[in-house]
């Protein structure tokens, strides 16, 4: 893979990863960059604002459009949940159905339920499913499994 | 999501259900053949009819597909109130039906009323066993929930 790395005197220090299909190699760097990485930037209203991961509940996709979910607030990110779920499965947050992706940390509790689902009431209250698809999965993350997604 | 896993998912999901509909099968048979064999010993015979036995399972085996295509995928590990409760004993009666067209139990109009009750005793039972299964299930979530977020707050 070819890498060029240009010093620059204004702007802001950017980082661009082209790809064409997702190796291990890329994979890895993500997973190197996610470690670093603490917040994302989303939009309230018409103003666009940075978030901070920890801050997130959950992540959901709804007609095409990507929110993040606080206590408080609700942003509406530019991203593609695919591409959130390669940033951030590298730490506490997880894939738990096709539109949505949950915050591990911000998990009061867990109930299991019939057909293998498992219901996860968030810290606010809420209770978000997680499918039968993903369900074992998230118990092998719980157990300190890897999952790349 | 790519072709190739998108059949797979297909057939994980059909491999799933069928799955449960095999294992409910051994299950009920493994109870309906416990109350054939004991109506037998009691009238004094040691002999079980191997084609009542065929029967047996296969009513069994057409009762797990009863129940997932026909009774809008009726699971009686869910729970056992409203609609469930009449599939319940829907299904108590075809079993108690289909039991005095083949005569297992010698057309003898108590044992079938015996047995229609038995069979709902069944379908509790089963209930309770996956109900106390998810309790179990639900207290190891937990415990490895927690286990999970203090890693993570001692990484941090």
């Amino acid at each position: 893979m070819k890498y060029t790395i240009r010093q620059i005197t204004e702007g802001e220090d950017e980082m661009i990863l082209q790809y064409r299909e997702m190796t291990p190699e890329i994979e890895h760097i993500l997973k190197l960059l996610n470690k670093t990485q603490t917040k994302l930037t989303g939009w309230v209203g018409k103003n666009l604002t940075v978030l901070e991961l920890n801050r997130i509940l959950y992540i959901e996709s709804v007609d095409g459009k990507t929110f993040a979910y606080t206590k408080e607030e609700v942003f509406r990110l530019d991203y593609l949940l695919s591409s959130l779920e390669q940033i951030l499965s590298g730490i506490n947050f997880f894939r738990c159905s096709k539109s949505m992706i949950v915050n591990i940390d911000k998990v009061e509790s867990l109930k299991s339920l019939p057909s293998n689902r498992i219901d996860a009431t968030m810290c606010n209250g809420e209770h978000i499913i997680i499918s039968r698809t993903y369900a074992s999965a998230f118990r092998k993350r719980l157990k300190g499994g890897v999952y790349l997604g | 999501m790519g072709k190739h896993s998108k059949l797979l998912s297909i057939w994980e999901h059909y491999l799933t259900k069928e799955i449960g509909i095999e294992f409910k099968a051994c299950l009920y048979f493994f109870c309906i053949l416990f109350f054939y064999s004991v109506y037998r010993v009691i009238g004094g015979s040691l002999e079980a009819n191997i084609i009542h036995m065929a029967e047996m399972i296969c009513l069994t085996y057409i009762m797990g597909y009863v129940q997932v295509y026909l009774l809008s995928n009726f699971d009686e590990g869910e729970q056992l109130k409203g609609k469930n409760f009449f599939y319940t004993i829907l299904c108590s009666v075809i079993y108690t039906g289909i039991s005095y067209i083949c005569k297992w139990f010698d057309r003898n109009l108590w044992v079938y009323i015996g047995f229609a009750l038995y069979i709902v005793v069944v379908y509790i039972c089963a209930f309770l066993v996956y109900k106390y299964k998810r309790r179990l299930d639900e207290k190891h979530l937990n415990a490895d929930l927690k286990a999970f977020q203090e890693r993570r707050k001692q990484n941090e």
